[in-house]
């Protein structure tokens, strides 16, 4: 298991997005939250098996289509959890 | 001056080798259109009012533009290089989007499955890591650094190696891979997939390759590819949606569908969307 | 709706290890038999990218994708990702299940949660499927067959006793799974003609 932040850059206003975030996480079986933040950028935490957040990273790259992912930039967070 | 992403595009229609006195009516971007000998002996395309479209003789393959080209051909320099073999296939039909049939070839995890004992086997199915990017300078698709284990890569070799792939997708219907060459070491064999859209879930694939093989008979090497080719078509006939979908909200890529969404995502960006579904389904 | 099992082929033409693909009121299904003889039918669509799993194949208690050879067990769950061999996959990746039952020698599907059965077919033994490309109402009129208080149509063809479950199809087209009285060898031979006589008097009108 492990936990990350995204922060996803591009032409993102639709409303369509966070919906569309939060139910491909999901589809994945991953653990997460998708939010906006104040510079206009979407903020992802998530956690779940690694090749699971690459697959999260891969399909929010590509998106819905009212919305273009220019970057997905990726942060490992602390891991405080330990069960 | 059509400033269509879809019309402006270069499109294989025929192979000039097997164009014959009386031409070749075909249909483009659901078209009609000729392909014919001009009175000059060189190859002509025209649409269905008569007018002229601009061709290009490259690669075996005559190619036309229904618009107006936004950039030359693509170029394949390995196409010049002495001592390669020009390999023109031939033409195979497919009752499915004309993306998904390159998105097909630029996919390595199935080659276990669909080429079973030709270019995978279980249990070597494990997709490693690999490059993918979206030249800006060159506005094409790269995927670098992609090894497979291949269980005959060759008729020569006895047992299994891992071979390396490029792939590489220099305009919207048309993917080019490069794959390592046994028999000379630095070289890579190039074997493209020229894709005519005929309609968005028709399309006529017209692979050609240019290979330093100089033992394989023309033969054997058309049929393997055919094989290879008639097994992806029983795929490609059968999945759904019929269109490509450019929301990937219906399923579920991973890692080692890595090119298949940088190809969709380049799609998306250039507003190609002929064979496309834009919404999930 | 009450009449919400669809009839989808005979036990016998599904063996264990099959897969085939039926139609259940314009859904697709992957109808399939685990090495065990469990029956399963699913919707007809790999999560992953989209390709049919009714081209897939079983091993086992698992029906796998026939594209990327992702494997789905008995819940419809994702067992196994061939690309990436490390990964347990969570139970979010599954294929929708369908409900699946058979009786009498007949392979029923239901799209909903049903608690009834499917109709009791007792007494009687599976003769064949056959497609017949017109609508049910034309074969009904066509076979001169009544129609049961059970929805189901019952006579004699070639002074055989019958009963013909039919299971509509895209674009006008029915398939008919005949069940017959036991009877000799050559008393179901004509009876299984009559059957193919029916099919072509049903186009013929239908195409009239």
């Amino acid at each position: 298991m492990a936990t990350e932040q995204f922060l996803i850059a591009g032409e993102l206003r639709a409303d369509s997005f966070l919906p569309w975030i939060e139910r491909h996480i999901r589809r994945l079986g991953l653990h997460g939250a998708a939010s906006w933040r104040a510079d206009g950028q979407v903020e992802i935490i998530l956690s779940g098996p690694p090749d699971l957040i690459d697959a999260m990273e891969l399909g929010v790259s590509l998106g819905p289509i009212d919305v273009w992912v220019e970057t997905v930039g990726r942060r490992p967070l602390a891991n405080t959890e330990t069960a | 001056m059509s400033g269509d992403p879809i019309l402006d595009e270069w499109y294989p229609v025929a192979l000039v080798s097997q164009l014959g006195p009386l031409g070749r009516d075909t249909r483009l971007l659901g078209q009609p259109i000729r392909v014919y000998w001009g009175t000059d002996h060189q190859p002509q395309v025209s649409d269905a009012n008569g007018r002229a479209l601009p061709v290009t003789c490259r690669y075996g393959h005559v190619w036309t533009c229904p618009g107006t080209p936004s950039r030359p051909l693509f170029d394949i320099p390995e196409a010049d290089q002495p001592g390669r073999r020009l390999v023109d296939v031939g033409v195979v039909r497919v009752k499915c989007s004309p993306l998904r049939a390159v998105e097909n070839f630029l996919d390595i995890a199935h080659f276990p499955f669909v080429h079973t004992d030709i270019l995978g086997a279980e249990p070597h199915t494990e997709v490693g890591r690999y490059d993918v990017q979206i030249r800006d300078e060159v506005d094409e698709v790269w995927a670098t650094k992609v090894q497979f284990y291949q269980p005959q890569a060759a008729k020569s070799a006895a047992g299994g190696i891992t071979t390396e792939y490029m792939y590489r997708v220099p305009a919207p219907t048309v993917a080019v891979l490069y794959k390592t060459c046994p028999p000379r070491p630095g070289e890579w064999d190039v074997i493209t997939l020229f894709v005519q859209p005929l309609e968005q879930d028709l399309c006529e694939v017209w692979p050609w390759m240019a290979l330093f093989d100089d033992t394989t008979s023309l033969t054997d090497l058309i049929h393997f590819q055919q094989t290879i080719f008639v097994q992806d078509r029983s795929i490609l006939e059968n999945q759904l949606p019929r269109l490509l979908p450019l929301d990937p909200g219906m399923e579920i890529p991973t890692r080692a569908d890595m090119t298949s969404i940088a190809y969709r995502r380049w799609l998306k960006r250039r507003g190609y969307s002929f064979g496309a579904q834009l919404v999930a389904a | 709706m009450t009449a919400a099992w669809t009839p989808v082929a005979l036990a016998r033409d599904l063996p264990r290890l099959g897969v085939m693909p039926v139609c259940v009121d314009g859904i697709d299904v992957a109808l399939w038999r685990s090495a065990s003889g469990r029956l399963a039918a699913w919707a007809d669509r790999c999560p992953h990218r989209g390709m049919r799993l009714s081209h897939g194949f079983v091993r086992g208690e698992a029906l796998s994708c026939i594209y990327h050879g992702w494997s789905y067990g008995a819940s419809g769950s994702c067992l196994r990702i061939p690309a990436h061999p490390d990964l347990e996959p969570p139970e979010a990746i599954r294929v929708p299940v369908h409900r699946a039952t058979e009786n009498n020698g007949v392979i029923w599907v239901a799209l909903g949660d049903q608690d009834n059965t499917p109709p009791a077919l007792t007494g009687l033994v599976p003769l064949r499927s056959v497609t017949v490309q017109a609508r049910a109402e034309v074969i009904r009129s066509a076979s001169g067959l009544a129609i049961g208080a059970d929805g189901i149509a019952r006579g004699h063809l070639a002074s055989i006793a019958v009963a013909v479950l039919m299971q509509a199809l895209p674009e006008g087209a029915t398939v008919l799974h005949v069940l017959a009285e036991p009877a000799d060898p050559a008393a179901l031979i004509a009876a299984s003609r009559a059957v193919e006589a029916l099919r072509r008097a049903a186009e013929s009108k239908g195409a009239a």
